[in-house]
């Protein structure tokens, strides 16, 4: 039985590559940038994630380190002559990990509200930054038309099907390694920590330690997701990268997704992008929809769409099974 | 009086009558903090939509004292309305779900605000009583700032002598400490949440109504002030009305004087305040310890 289910697995995660491999040839330039706007956002989410559902840890200010990717691979590309594209990337991560380093001996110490508080501070001084010191960061344009050069051709601004196939290479084994981190028992002491932290303490795991290694893990993957979004619009600005909404984006995604699975925040960000694309073509109040959204998840689906998600999938298997096995495996 | 003495004066009483006016707004989100947990994203559209209230009463009745009596009222009816029939439902799903529903909230009041008037910029005239300068030691000042100065002392006299003066102000303080135990002793804990949450909201409600002839109502206004009301609130330690009105009044002399001397990072010496009080008290000045 188990091994059938993981050959099923298997069949199904090679169908879905093999399907996000042909998407650019199959359905256009178009929607080829949907699929890689989800898929940056997924990254973005589920990083918030490792930190939200996976340790407990609430952040307001999540942006600064999107933002640090994004400005941080901009700000090589222009500056740097002859710099690759990866490299490039990689100084983004790193900016991005840096800033979680300086930020972990203060922010650790602390959780609840306070934690929060203290990301929606420094995010929002980051963004201001940002705003004021134009020299460098470009004030309230951005950094805007730095050049991207490709692996195998001179520029990926050209052919968005390179820097696609690019995207999804490194946002999907950065997917992986989060998934695959939570496996890890590493992982499992973040899930010690969010629910009895004091436990952990006494069992011998440095609790303070093991918040400020996820922390500025979850820094990184952020940062690769904001490095991608700054090559993808080939702009990145204060508004667009590190504002309030760029913190608050992710949150919203994870708890309409469902909070406490993996891919929870992957279903939020489709569902969000999907509600996105729908009130372009038939409505103007973006507002409208997504307030009603928000609400009638919280009061209606408490457990996020993943949870409605899994109870169809009970209910459907109640219908094959009988309901003693189904019992067994909820 | 020498002129730039003079000028520096008249910019701390700027200074203070916008203090003055994010102290509405943040002890009423501090004390629905406070009490009930639950860290209102609506408040600043309530805010907001008192502004718009007031407006349409100004354009029916020509009478900006009813505007200011009764939008504030309105709004603190649908606050109430929302608590009841929203918030508590989602009780259950503790503060993230909260947190989640009103900023739900807070999105379709902006959106209908948009729907109803527009998305230009709506002026309010003030009355005439209040219009004009006023001469003060040598100098002249606008008198709708004192007005709104004066108002919001009332308003705060007001709730200390309500919170520490009444009974109703006891079982208040006795829930933000311990709400389970204040229910358990046979209190309608629902009930007073209620009220708290209407008088949250009517404070936010009459903030609105005294920005309003200043900045003009428009739909942003609730990004441009909630956002530094929530800031004081942050900064000055949630569940704390001192706090709130220290850094208030700090943030009003930091924002008018910035503006003066160093316009350029003037948004940024809240912050940076923010900052460094949060990197050394976690909590807020006068926050207590979790």
């Amino acid at each position: 039985m188990k091994k059938m289910k993981t050959k099923a697995n298997l069949v199904l995660w090679l169908a879905l590559i093999g399907f996000l491999a042909l998407f650019p040839g199959v359905f256009g330039i178009y929607y080829t940038n949907m699929i890689l706007t989800l898929a940056i956002f997924s990254v973005y989410a589920v990083s918030l994630n490792m930190l939200l559902g996976y340790t407990g840890l609430l952040s307001f200010g999540h942006a600064m380190f999107f933002g640090m990717g994004g400005y941080g691979t901009a700000l090589a590309l222009k500056h740097i002559e002859g710099l690759g594209v990866l490299p490039a990337i990689g100084v983004g991560i790193l900016a991005a990990a840096a800033l979680a380093l300086i930020l972990s001996p203060l922010v650790v110490r602390v959780s609840g509200t306070a934690f929060a508080m203290l990301h929606l501070a420094f995010g929002q001084l980051l963004y201001v930054l940002a705003l004021k010191l134009y020299k460098i960061t470009g004030g309230e344009d951005g950094i805007a038309n730095f050049p991207i050069p490709g692996i195998f051709t001179e520029s990926l601004k050209s052919s968005p099907e390179h820097l696609y196939y690019l995207a999804m290479l490194v946002l999907g084994a950065c997917l992986w390694l989060m998934w695959f981190m939570t496996k890890t028992p590493f992982g499992q002491i973040q899930v010690g920590i969010r629910d009895n932290a004091k436990r952990i303490d006494y069992l011998g795991y440095k609790v303070p330690q093991s918040k400020a290694v996820v922390y500025t893990l979850s820094a990184a993957f952020a940062g690769v997701a904001g490095s991608f979004y700054g090559l993808f619009h080939n702009l990145v600005s204060a508004d667009g990268s590190l504002g309030i909404g760029m913190s608050f984006a992710p949150i919203v995604s994870v708890m309409i997704g469902g909070a406490g699975s993996f891919f929870g925040p992957i279903l939020g960000v489709a569902v969000f992008q999907l509600v996105d694309e729908l009130i372009l073509r038939y409505t103007e109040s973006t507002e409208l929809v997504m307030g009603v959204i928000l609400i009638v998840v919280v009061l209606f689906i408490p457990s996020g769409f993943m949870g409605l998600f899994n109870l169809f999938r009970l209910k459907l298997k109640a219908r094959f099974f009988d309901k003693t096995k189904v019992e067994k495996a909820s | 009086m020498d002129p730039t003495i003079s000028m520096y004066i008249s910019q701390g009483m700027h200074g203070i009558a916008y203090g003055m006016i994010l102290f509405l707004i943040a002890s009423g989100l501090n004390i629905i903090f406070g009490m009930m947990g639950i860290l209102n994203m609506a408040h600043a559209a309530f805010f907001m939509l008192a502004a718009y209230f007031c407006y349409q009463v100004v354009g029916i009745t020509g009478s900006f004292w009813l505007g200011l009596l009764v939008a504030p009222l309105i709004t603190a009816a649908l606050g109430v309305l929302m608590e009841r029939l929203f918030l508590r439902r989602a009780q259950a799903l503790g503060h993230m779900g909260e947190l989640i529903l009103t900023m739900g909230i807070a999105n379709v009041i902006v959106a209908g605000i948009k729907k109803i008037w527009g998305t230009e910029s709506l002026p309010l005239q003030m009355p005439e009583m209040l219009q004009g300068m006023v001469n003060i030691a040598g100098m002249s000042y606008p008198v709708y700032r004192l007005f709104v100065i004066g108002l919001a002392l009332v308003v705060l006299v007001f709730m200390m002598l309500l919170l520490y003066r009444t009974r109703l102000g006891k079982i208040v303080r006795a829930a933000v400490s311990d709400r389970d135990m204040v229910n358990a002793l046979g209190i309608n804990i629902n009930l007073v949440f209620m009220f708290v949450f209407g008088v949250g909201t009517w404070m936010a409600g009459l903030a609105g109504v005294a920005i309003a002839p200043i900045l003009t109502v428009f739909p942003g206004l609730a990004d441009q002030v909630g956002m530094d009301a929530f800031i004081v609130v942050v900064t000055g330690g949630f569940g704390s009305l001192a706090g709130a009105f220290i850094v208030s009044i700090v943030f009003g002399l930091l924002s008018s004087y910035g503006v003066q001397f160093v316009s350029q990072f003037a948004p940024v010496l809240m912050v940076v305040f923010m900052a460094i009080v949060l990197a050394f008290r976690p909590n807020g000045l006068f926050g207590a310890k979790d």
